[in-house]
């Protein structure tokens, strides 16, 4: 039997506030924080996305202007992080990176004081490396839409096989550029509206910005969340269009819940980007999975995508909404929008009242290359 | 140190303008070839129909023509055959030219075909399709090949009973340079799944 | 007419990188997606961003794609009937 591994503190700093508490209370109260931009820098015309306000964090980094703007934003959240629950610098810690560009606005706009280099993940990690003085190299991976998800799933991997280390922080985050908003655009991704995930009349998807991370440990803290089961499966269908059968989804779901013992669920917290194809595959992949019944939220309709900080996101605020025993509901939901019924999580059916308990729930996540993630979580 | 408990079945070099399988010379070119003639070559080579090649970008032609030349010794892959990938430029190849395609120009505007290209993961995608894999695939970017890494991960993951088989190694494509060390993990096979082997095989 | 069938089967075949096809493989009747030639969700999007970059046409609505990339001789009826 392997060790478990426990989620025991996390940290946000997105453009509703910073922190996972005042996150939550903030999407609680039904603020958003999508809205309309228009910024030539990222298109020629008027978008609508989630994006952080720099003036509100701007502040205690040693030497900002060696740092890119995504690197201050994750230097910040990791000082937040090894503060927050001392974390010591040294060889007992590993920190995992997700991200799906990193660094990418170096690609067409250099700055003075950063090397060109830094547009390479390698040379980003080293440097956020070297800030902290961490003792171990920063463990970066991409890939796509799943990153931040999926970086849990390797630090876990990584704990329990590896005695050298006692824990893990695990933090995701990408930045809105031109780079990313003309291929969503290109892909008719993108909503002229705050997206409305599962909803009939959906158009499209919004993106976001967040930091988002959490704090492994292979002790069970009081209040930590324990990482039942994870499962991760590739559709083998399409590098860009969901499986009309859902089948890595399906898989990756089943899987998880193989390994957490087929838990009752208290709640989904799906991918749901707001697609159309994206949200029907969801869809069809909880039908097959029995799962239809669960309460389950999107919560892209307050944060857009935020790529690969998305399934760090979400998770840290499903873990907060375990902690308060309060669903969050799905915003953007009016009517049902799939051919399979799924339970949206409304303000009016049960978003609003302190539910009695809550104990688990199942965290979902699918990208581009076909490839799915399913992590269930539970409270200790 | 360095006790075994799975093994390398296969493995594929792709360097500069050579690909070897098994230590074999399968193709090799001359070292100024462009990159994607030289990988149009060698997907004629192949002899095998499979036209999506074309619409892939370098670094997916890479990998889909070494796990290609990999199948044809140690395959067909069981199904639930992992992928555990690195490299050092993630999918630098596409962005670049994706930057040209929204940055430069009379014109400037975005290709779909491109952008998708614009993540590391996609060539995992790829060859998902093709070998019908349903499986675990990690994309990690590291400074160099990392055996020291590659190796405790992908036993710990067939030791945990993730998967059956893992084709796992090293990717970097870019413009100027082509360094691909894949290799097939597996239950049986001849040569040691271990970091000094493994050392040894990429220095080709 | 077929000056702009003939182009457009050129740019096709290069936009899409259909490697293995030449001009005169294509027919002007032979449905682009499905059974036809095969295309993908990403060629459609391919071919969006052709017309508008090659012919200063706007597609809004995808759906209407579906009617437009039928053939090779609606995208240029298509394309005569809308271009500036």
């Amino acid at each position: 039997m392997k060790a478990a591994v426990f989620i025991a503190g996390d940290h946000l700093i997105t453009p509703l506030g910073l922190g996972s508490a005042a996150n939550f209370g903030r999407i609680l109260a039904g603020d958003v924080a999508i809205q309309p931009i228009e910024d030539t820098d990222l298109s020629d015309h008027r978008i609508h996305a989630a994006r952080i306000d720099e003036n509100v964090w701007l502040d205690n980094i040693h030497h900002p202007q060696r740092y890119t703007r995504l690197e201050q934003l994750i230097i910040l959240a990791l000082q937040a992080m090894i503060d927050a629950y001392r974390i010591p610098v040294d060889h007992s810690t590993l920190v995992v990176l997700s991200t799906t560009k990193g660094n990418i606005t170096l690609l067409h706009r250099s700055q003075t004081a950063i090397p060109a280099e830094r547009v390479f993940l390698p040379v980003m990690a080293d440097a956020l490396q070297h800030y902290f003085g961490f003792e171990n190299r920063f463990i970066t991976l991409s890939n796509a839409c799943i990153s931040g998800s999926l970086a849990i799933s390797v630090a876990r991997q990584l704990l329990q096989h590896n005695d050298k280390y006692q824990q893990a922080i695990v933090i995701g985050g990408d930045e809105i550029s031109r780079f990313i908003v003309s291929g969503f655009d290109a892909f008719q991704a993108l909503a002229d509206e705050p997206c409305r995930p599962f909803d009939r009349d959906r158009k499209g998807l919004n993106l976001g910005e967040a930091i988002a991370a959490v704090y492994l440990s292979k002790t069970p803290t009081i209040g930590a969340i324990n990482i039942m089961g994870i499962g991760s499966y590739n559709d083998a269908n399409h590098i860009s269009g969901p499986s009309r059968t859902g089948e890595g989804l399906y898989r990756s779901i089943r899987e998880a819940m193989r390994q957490a013992g087929d838990p009752a669920l208290d709640f989904i917290s799906a991918h749901g980007t707001a697609t159309a194809y994206n949200d029907e595959m969801e869809a069809i992949a909880l039908q097959r999975c029995g799962l239809t019944a669960v309460p389950v939220h999107s919560l892209k309709g307050y944060y857009g995508h935020t790529l690969g900080a998305s399934g760090l996101l979400e998770t840290v605020l499903g873990i907060q909404s375990l902690k308060h025993d309060q669903l969050i509901p799905s915003m953007g939901y009016a009517q049902q929008g799939t051919n399979h019924a799924l339970n949206i999580i409304t303000p009016e059916n049960q978003g609003t009242e302190r539910n009695t308990t809550l104990g688990t729930f199942l965290k979902t996540a699918s990208g581009f290359g076909g490839c799915n993630i399913a992590t269930v979580f539970q409270k200790i | 140190m360095d006790k075994h408990r799975h093994s390398i079945q296969s493995y594929c070099l792709i360097r500069d303008r050579t690909i070897t399988v098994n230590g074999q010379r399968y193709l090799d070119v001359e070292p100024t070839a462009a990159l994607l003639d030289f990988l149009k070559t060698a997907y004629r080579q192949l002899d095998i129909d499979y036209p999506k090649f074309h619409k892939m970008d370098g670094l997916s032609k890479a990998i889909f023509i070494a796990v290609e030349l990999i199948a044809r010794e140690s395959g067909p892959y069981n199904d639930d055959t992992a992928l555990v990938f690195s490299n050092y430029s993630s999918s630098y190849l596409a962005d670049s030219r994706h930057a040209m395609d929204i940055f430069n120009g009379t014109h400037p505007m975005a290709s779909p075909a491109t952008f998708v290209y614009t993540l590391p993961n996609i060539a995992m995608g790829e060859i998902s399709i093709r070998h019908q894999l349903h499986s675990e695939n990690v994309f990690f970017i590291f400074d160099s090949y990392l055996p020291e890494f590659l190796v405790p991960y992908g036993t710990a993951m067939l030791d945990d009973g993730k998967t059956s088989g893992i084709l796992s190694g090293w990717t970097e494509v870019t413009d100027t340079r082509c360094d691909v060390f894949l290799y097939h993990i597996g239950k049986t096979g001849g040569m040691p799944h271990t970091i000094e082997h493994l050392k040894r095989l990429y220095q080709g | 007419m077929s000056e702009l069938t003939q182009e457009l089967k050129a740019k096709i075949i290069t936009q899409l990188n259909l490697e293995d096809l030449t001009v005169d493989d294509l027919d002007d009747n032979t449905p682009l997606f499905g059974d036809g030639l095969g295309l993908d969700s990403i060629d459609a999007l391919e071919l969006i961003v052709m017309l508008d970059k090659g012919y200063g046409i706007k597609l809004a609505d995808p759906k209407e794609g579906r009617k437009v990339f039928e053939t090779i001789q609606t995208m240029a009826d298509y394309i005569e009937a809308n271009r500036k």
